[in-house]
């Protein structure tokens, strides 16, 4: 296996994977989305609203909104040692809003919700949660949990994670004349002209949708689409909650011990 | 009503950069230059954006009138 890094930014990630096949690289995608835990709310407790929105419309919204995670230091409530249904510090985390609009209209964003651990804060400060006109009040208290994204969505760590075949583009260099009809057509702008010749500038950002094909008026075409079997480009964008690279560690983490549970059952059936 | 937190289809935060992008979009610039300027490039999320109508200030109108006139009438019997 060889993996190279084709982009990385604080919440995206693009590597480029060779030699694996598609249920492997499939595998860490369905990992990293459904079972690499985050930090959501899941419990609110509205003590006051006189809101126009609704509690339960409230109570959705600040679920929604992505905690920054600390996997190392919170366990899983069902994994955890306290076995508590309201969950222990170790499993949970508190958060507490009140805010009451004493003079005109205000609007209430995620960054006034207090934690009760600094480490754990909404993602971004501006995200509103309601909007008061003066005299109304909003007081509530939010526990929040680790969980994962096969429960629901607000725990998926990643708002994209796909992967797709390494395209592999070849230009018959004795039927080509570089009319430049494939270079127009291209929507990623993937191939250049230069020197009489058409070139490739992008490989990654091809998208296999062939219109250069399609275009090329030379019979049979000069250039042909095609990809790489075991080639993938894997890309990955985090909602912030955790850095790509963790959320990848992660999954590789959980497939590894999904195949070493497997393992072990297998053992047990045997004897 | 008010803007979602999350993109529907993908789950990107969209929420944080509603106001901004209101803002810049009255000022005269075309909203597709800054959705791009706000790093929205999947077409899911630019929609959430794109095709949004703040609701929610039409709804508090009711309100702050509501409370003006609950001020005008306090003031009235306190004469």
């Amino acid at each position: 296996m060889e993996i190279k890094v084709l982009e990385k930014g604080d919440k995206n990630m693009r590597l480029l994977i060779k030699g694996v096949d598609t249920p492997f690289v499939n595998a860490l995608r369905r990992n990293a989305l459904a079972e690499v835990p985050c930090m959501a709310i899941d419990d609110v407790v509205i003590i006051e609203n006189s809101s126009v929105l609704q509690d339960e419309i409230v109570a959705h919204r600040l679920g929604l909104i992505p905690l920054k995670t600390d996997l190392d230091g919170y366990n899983l409530p069902e994994e955890c040692s306290c076995k508590s249904e309201f969950g222990c510090n170790l499993c949970r985390v508190t958060l507490t809003l009140d805010r009451e609009a004493k003079e005109g209209t205000v609007t209430v964003y995620s960054g006034e919700l207090v934690s009760e651990n600094p480490n754990i804060v909404p993602v971004s400060d501006k995200v509103p949660i309601t909007k008061l006109v003066k005299g109304q009040k909003l007081r509530l208290e939010a526990y929040a949990r680790l969980g994962k994204g096969k429960n629901h969505a607000k725990w998926q760590p990643v708002s994209t994670c796909t992967y797709k075949y390494l395209p592999q583009i070849k230009i018959d260099s004795k039927n080509c004349d570089a009319c430049g009809k494939c270079v127009e057509i291209c929507p990623r702008k993937v191939l250049e002209k230069s020197e009489g010749k058409i070139e490739i500038r992008d490989l990654p950002a091809c998208t296999l949708c062939q219109d250069c094909m399609d275009a090329c008026p030379k019979e049979p075409s000069a250039i042909e689409v095609g990809w790489e079997e075991n080639a993938f480009i894997f890309s990955l964008e985090s909602t912030g909650v955790l850095p790509p690279e963790r959320i990848m560690e992660e999954a590789v983490k959980i497939l590894e011990k999904q195949l070493k549970e497997l393992a072990s059952q297998i053992k047990v059936r045997k004897t | 009503m008010i803007i979602p937190v999350r993109c529907f289809t993908c789950g990107k935060l969209i929420g944080d950069k509603w106001e901004e992008f209101a803002r810049r979009v009255k000022t005269g610039e075309d909203p597709g230059d800054v959705l791009d300027s706000l790093g929205i490039k999947k077409y899911c999320c630019r929609r959430m954006l794109l095709s949004h109508v703040e609701i929610i200030d039409e709804v508090l109108r009711f309100y702050e009138e509501a409370e003006k006139r609950r001020e005008a009438r306090s003031y009235y019997y306190q004469q």
